[in-house]
């Protein structure tokens, strides 16, 4: 795959344990992290075990040397999900969200100038997730609000809109990103397994409902700026979902009077999807049809999700199909958009 | 019988005569508490008319904002939409020419997952009266067994019970339970079923935990993410490796859709090259599996603003043969067997899936 100039929105960056957070926390969390012996898994637990993921850079010198010299992207947007995996304190999740937010600022973002990253917010106490954004949103290099599917509410709901709001008033993007809290069963029949069921609950049922929720919501009416990003959690399972969320919705429209177009409009709108995983069939026409379902031209943006291993996932033939335009689009243009990253 | 030709050879049996062009495989009868409480055994009785049940009906948690969740004509005096036969032969079978219908009363997803005895007894009950007051009164009818899900033993028991009437041609799953469908603990179930020769069939219900993303707020929500469900079931059968152990049990999916399939199959087998030994009894693709297993019907079929998109996505699937025709009688969201299909749809697709793809797996015609 040519990447020469891309611009990847999901690179995972991750600290190698709690220790290189503790210089960003005050005294209190310091002695809190002490006393109770919290740790920070780089591969968030059983998240992403060593069978499928390496754990990913830990400092940007080797994210240099692994992926931003070789592959010579014009922009990388880092993704670390270290907190998705903790404790209930909400109090605990605020502290260390702004410790890992002033570690990406003062380690990463301060040493390459081809890095933006996703600011991480407190999931269970939306006042603080919008104190963080207030606090921090000014730099322009943080671009995104980095939320988990996997979470006690769906993303949609009412509590939330002020969240949404303060992402919108700063010109940020909503990042919507695989996994989340552990202890968190998938489905809803509760735990699963194998980590190949619990792995593929997330593209085939979690993100979707967190779609949809946005949507039937109207979230979108409430925040017309909103602009969302889902990360690695595919995307080739959209064009079903809408087709039975326009359907549906022309039936009980009555239950959600404040959606003023089809579902799928919002959707075209206000969504993109990153590449990977990326999940297509082998066939070549099949590829061709579901990108003209998609619309993938303009609905997806390039994604390694270095250093996660997906499979066999089939994205260059989707690239092939979508022609020297298309392709520059997915690998470069529609970031560039999404993102605001145009000088 | 209205639907059956006159011309057959005078050897053959009359069930051979007949010439199948429609199967309707999902209605709803509802039995109303005055047609259970007559068929519970004490104490199940009383317990039934002092105490009802615990587990809630899907309705009760999101509302269904169309014709209070019923096709508005389908009310019979006194009763309940599905209660009464006669109006169900009038407005269904009659009126649309229905070769055969497979009922599947779904009390047993609440019921099924009561105290185990009391459960039992529900189920039992729901059985019979379909026995009794649909499928002796009318010889185009089959129905699917309400089980005691969650209390596997009772459940093989009532298995066992119908497994000699040819008029109960499958075996009824919730797809929310317990715990994922794939755990060992509903495995008697599934080979209890296979040794019968019966599919199982899982239809959109039972348990709405929504956890994961969290619960949706409105049943438009919860209405489209009955895919999403259905998808979990299939996933976990398929992980959980009961096919390994019962290759020849099939599984129908009803009331979820069918083009959400090709993306799953390309999404498993996209996992499975990466993680293969941890899904270790998997020995081939996750989507070979897949076709050889499941089962679709069509209603609520999703309807892309351009119908030729709905053939492609049918297509995706490799599964055309095994999408079987479904009204959803008497549900708000009912099906005519006249519209169902976009015209985009080839004549003989349609044809195997308006009565042809049934007639194989049910043994009918």
């Amino acid at each position: 795959m040519r990447l020469e100039g891309a611009i990847d929105c999901d690179v995972h960056c991750a600290p190698a344990s709690i220790d290189a957070l503790l210089p960003y926390m005050d005294d209190y969390w310091r002695d809190y992290v002490a006393n109770a012996g919290m740790t920070l898994s780089p591969t968030q637990t059983g998240t992403y075990p060593e069978a499928v993921s390496p754990a990913p850079p830990a400092d940007v010198d080797a994210l240099r040397e692994q992926v931003l010299d070789p592959w010579g992207l014009q922009r990388a947007v880092l993704t670390c999900a270290s907190a998705f995996d903790i404790s209930r304190n909400p109090y605990y999740e605020t502290a260390l969200c702004k410790a890992i937010n002033d570690w990406l600022r003062s380690e990463w973002l301060d040493r390459d100038e081809r890095l933006r990253a996703s600011m991480l917010v407190p999931t269970l106490d939306p006042e603080a997730a919008i104190e963080e954004i207030e606090r921090i949103g000014g730099d322009p290099r943080f671009v995104a609000v980095l939320l988990p599917i996997r979470v006690d509410a769906r993303w949609g709901t009412k509590r939330f809109h002020p969240l949404h709001e303060a992402i919108a008033r700063h010109d940020l993007v909503l990042a919507l990103h695989a996994w989340g809290r552990i202890g968190a069963a998938p489905t809803a029949s509760g735990t699963t397994h194998t980590y190949f069921e619990d792995y593929l609950a997330n593209s085939q049922s979690i993100a979707q409902g967190q779609v949809m929720s946005l949507v039937a919501e109207g979230v979108f009416e409430r925040v017309p700026d909103l602009r969302v990003v889902l990360l690695e959690c595919g995307f080739a399972w959209l064009p079903p979902m809408l087709w039975r969320f326009d359907k549906d919705w022309k039936a009980v429209w009555r239950e959600v009077p404040w959606l003023k177009a089809k579902p799928s409009e919002y959707v075209q709108r206000h969504f993109r999807f990153a590449t990977a995983p990326a999940q297509l069939p082998h066939d070549r026409d099949q590829t061709a049809h579901l990108a003209e379902m998609l619309g993938a031209e303009e609905l997806l943006v390039f994604a390694s999700d270095h250093p996660h291993r997906h499979g066999d996932g089939n994205l260059e033939v989707l690239l092939d199909v979508l022609g020297d335009a298309g392709r520059d689009a997915v690998m470069r243009g529609n970031a560039e958009a999404l993102y605001r990253l145009a000088a | 019988m209205s639907s059956m030709p006159e011309t057959a050879g005078a050897a053959a049996p009359p069930e051979a005569q007949r010439r199948v062009s429609l199967v309707d495989a999902d209605i709803h009868p509802a039995p109303l508490p005055r047609h259970l409480a007559p068929r519970l055994d004490e104490p199940w009785r009383s317990r039934f008319e002092r105490y009802g049940v615990r587990v809630p009906n899907p309705p009760q948690l999101y509302p269904r904002v169309r014709n209070t969740g019923y096709r508005a004509d389908s009310w019979p005096e006194g009763g309940f939409p599905g209660s009464d036969f006669e109006l169900l032969r009038a407005q269904l079978l009659d009126e649309h020419g229905v070769d055969y219908g497979v009922l599947i009363p779904l009390h047993g997803h609440s019921f099924g997952a009561e105290a185990p005895e009391y459960a039992a007894a529900l189920c039992h009950a729901v059985n019979e009266w379909v026995r009794e007051e649909m499928l002796d009164r009318d010889e185009r009818l089959r129905s699917s067994i309400n089980l005691p899900l969650e209390t596997p033993e009772l459940a093989v028991r009532e298995i066992e019970r119908y497994a000699g009437d040819p008029r109960f041609v499958q075996v009824l799953l919730p797809s929310g339970a317990e715990y994922p469908l794939g755990n060992r603990k509903y495995w008697p179930v599934y080979r209890a079923a296979a040794e019968a020769g019966l599919p199982l069939v899982a239809h959109t219900g039972g348990f709405e935990q929504h956890r994961g993303a969290g619960w949706p707020s409105y049943y438009l929500e919860a209405h489209v993410f009955y895919a999403n469900a259905m998808i979990a079931l299939a996933t976990s059968l398929i992980a959980e490796g009961v096919f390994q152990e019962l290759p020849d049990l099939q599984v129908v999916l009803v009331e979820a859709g069918i083009s959400w399939a090709g993306p799953l199959m390309w999404a498993m087998d996209s996992a499975w090259s990466a993680m293969r030994d941890d899904v270790a009894h998997l020995d081939r693709e996750p989507s070979e599996l897949f076709r050889e297993q499941f089962w679709f019907t069509t209603q609520p079929i999703e309807e892309p603003d351009d119908p030729q998109q709905l053939v492609q996505a049918l297509e995706f699937t490799g599964m055309t043969d095994r999408i079987m025709f479904a009204s959803d009688y008497p549900h708000w969201d009912f099906d005519s067997p006249a519209m169902t299909l976009p015209r985009a749809v080839p004549k003989e697709l349609r044809a195997k899936i308006m009565a042809g793809n049934a007639c194989r797996l049910y043994g009918l015609g």
